[in-house]
């Protein structure tokens, strides 16, 4: 780590920010496990736990936003300081999105309770869930240490998700046109999936401020993408996150 | 890494104004400044930033020969204004001086009238012919010094009994009086309150675009406000050069970072 400010209350200041951002990074990895939990076991308390302890990631986010603006107007950072400030705040942003998208899948779960399950989707999402809570974890991990070629290698892995994702979709485009009485199901499914796949894509961005704040420069090269297929990853309605 | 300068900060199509190859001081046994190679841009604003005893202060005097006034001083390497060694035995100091301009740390006006202060400089390099014309030169540089409002219906008052700030707006206006083409300001506003120093500042941000301005500071924010250019000294060296955008967010060299955002270095 870097040798300490004269002031020793801008270290305590910078400190005291990024242990917010580690705090709120816990509660969504947390939310999203108990998420899939949830959508698997069918357990509609947990559902509800998740939904409403959105709100104290929100608030963090807030917290963490107005600390900011402090740094910035009372320390005026720069070079190196300057940086931790502004991937403070872009990882804020990604980590209250990947919290609404946890809120959104407990919603949908809920919804998904009252249906009939479809094969093992649930459980392919549950797994797909703990694979980007595990890459969502490398990538904080990695801003702490500032170890960029870790943030480098969560950068190549994303397309392990898109995989998981892509193969979802497949077995959900199966189950539709088994019966189309699976639509309802799959479409819940097929969200969650979508939103998932996009945490993954938050802590890739995460991966990216880290090498931000070690280099000064965003990396530059478009990072792998997995194969397309045709309306996979197309454009329409969203109806993912949401406060 | 992305070219991170504002449209207004473009420094590009400059050309040089100043180029220092090689500059060594001694001030007696001490080696002030260490083989400072760098070349300052015409119509930009230079920073000179580093903790004090970096040299940023000796190599800012080198450039108008200010130096030479000192017993003990010794100067090596080489200087050139437009090409022109400045230490060519056929350059008069005194002239380099009405080219290379100098405004001080505290404002210094003359014991004489704000019209005298201003008007001293043309009158002795010879710049007007009649008074017409040294009073309107006078106008001139007050107003881009941005005094002349404050001033106009008291030119014959004593420059002395101004205020701080336009004191020192008195100063740059003298400075500027003999049409320099580079301005060297040694902390211009360590004196000022905060209106007077925005005042300065935005007068260096409109003399750019005549002058090559350098300025030393110790404020980083100045620094980081007024200046296109940086340059960095630590220890009698020129550690970093560079687009000040680029130094304030992502200075290359560890010394440099160490510096700017207070740390031990």
């Amino acid at each position: 780590m870097k040798e300490p400010h004269i002031l020793s209350a801008f270290d305590r200041d910078l400190e005291a920010v990024q242990a917010h951002v580690l705090r709120m990074g816990g509660l969504v990895e947390q939310a999203l496990l108990d998420a899939a939990e949830a959508l698997e076991t069918r357990d509609e308390a947990l559902a509800v736990r998740v939904q409403q302890g959105d709100r104290a990631i929100d608030a963090l986010e807030e917290t963490i936003n107005a600390e900011c603006a402090r740094l910035l107007a009372l320390r005026a950072p720069t070079a190196g300081d300057l940086r931790v400030v502004l991937s403070v705040m872009r990882i804020a942003a990604a980590l209250e999105r990947s919290g609404d998208y946890a809120k959104n899948l407990a919603k949908r779960s809920l919804v998904l309770a009252e249906m009939r399950p479809l094969g093992g989707t649930s459980s392919s999402i549950q797994r797909m869930a703990r694979t980007v809570v595990l890459r969502l974890k490398e990538a904080l991990d990695a801003y702490i240490g500032h170890e960029v070629a870790v943030a480098e290698d969560i950068r190549a892995r994303d397309r392990e998700v898109d995989q998981m994702y892509n193969s979802l979709f497949r077995e959900l485009l199966t189950h539709m046109m088994e019966d189309p009485r699976n639509i309802g199901a799959a479409m819940h499914l097929h969200f969650i999936a979508k939103n998932i796949e996009r945490v993954g894509d938050h802590a890739t961005s995460i991966a990216e401020q880290v090498i931000y704040l070690a280099t000064g420069a965003l990396p530059g090269e478009e990072r792998p993408k997995a194969e397309m297929l045709p309306g996979a990853d197309g454009a329409g309605a969203d109806l993912a996150g949401g406060r | 890494m992305n070219d991170m300068r504002l449209v207004e900060r473009d420094v590009e199509q400059v050309t040089g104004k100043i180029e220092a190859r090689g500059v060594q001081v001694h001030y007696g046994e001490k080696h002030a400044l260490k083989d400072v190679d760098v070349t300052i841009l015409d119509r930009t604003v230079t920073a000179f930033i580093g903790p004090s005893g970096c040299g940023k202060s000796t190599f800012l005097r080198c450039l108008n020969r200010m130096n030479d006034t000192v017993a003990s001083a010794r100067v090596e390497g080489r200087i050139t204004l437009d090409g022109q060694d400045i230490h060519d035995p056929r350059i008069d100091p005194v002239q380099l001086r009405a080219k290379v301009g100098m405004v001080f740390q505290k404002p210094n006006p003359f014991p004489k009238s704000i019209h005298d202060n201003v008007a001293y400089g043309p009158r002795i390099h010879g710049l007007a012919r009649g008074k017409a014309e040294l009073d309107a030169i006078v106008e001139t540089s007050l107003r881009k010094a941005a005094l002349w409002d404050e001033v106009k219906d008291r030119l014959d008052a004593p420059g002395t009994g101004l205020s701080g700030g336009q004191q020192q707006r008195l100063c740059i206006a003298r400075a500027i009086a003999t049409s320099p083409e580079v301005l060297l300001m040694d902390e211009p506003c360590s004196a000022l309150d905060p209106i007077a120093t925005a005042q300065v500042e935005e007068l260096i941000d409109e003399l750019r675009a005549q002058f090559s301005v350098v300025i030393v500071t110790h404020s980083m924010q100045q620094a980081a406000r007024v200046s296109q250019k940086t340059a960095f000294f630590h220890l009698g060296s020129l550690v970093e050069y560079g687009e000040t955008g680029q130094i304030f967010t992502n200075p290359r060299d560890p010394r440099t970072e160490a510096y700017i955002t207070g740390r031990i270095g």
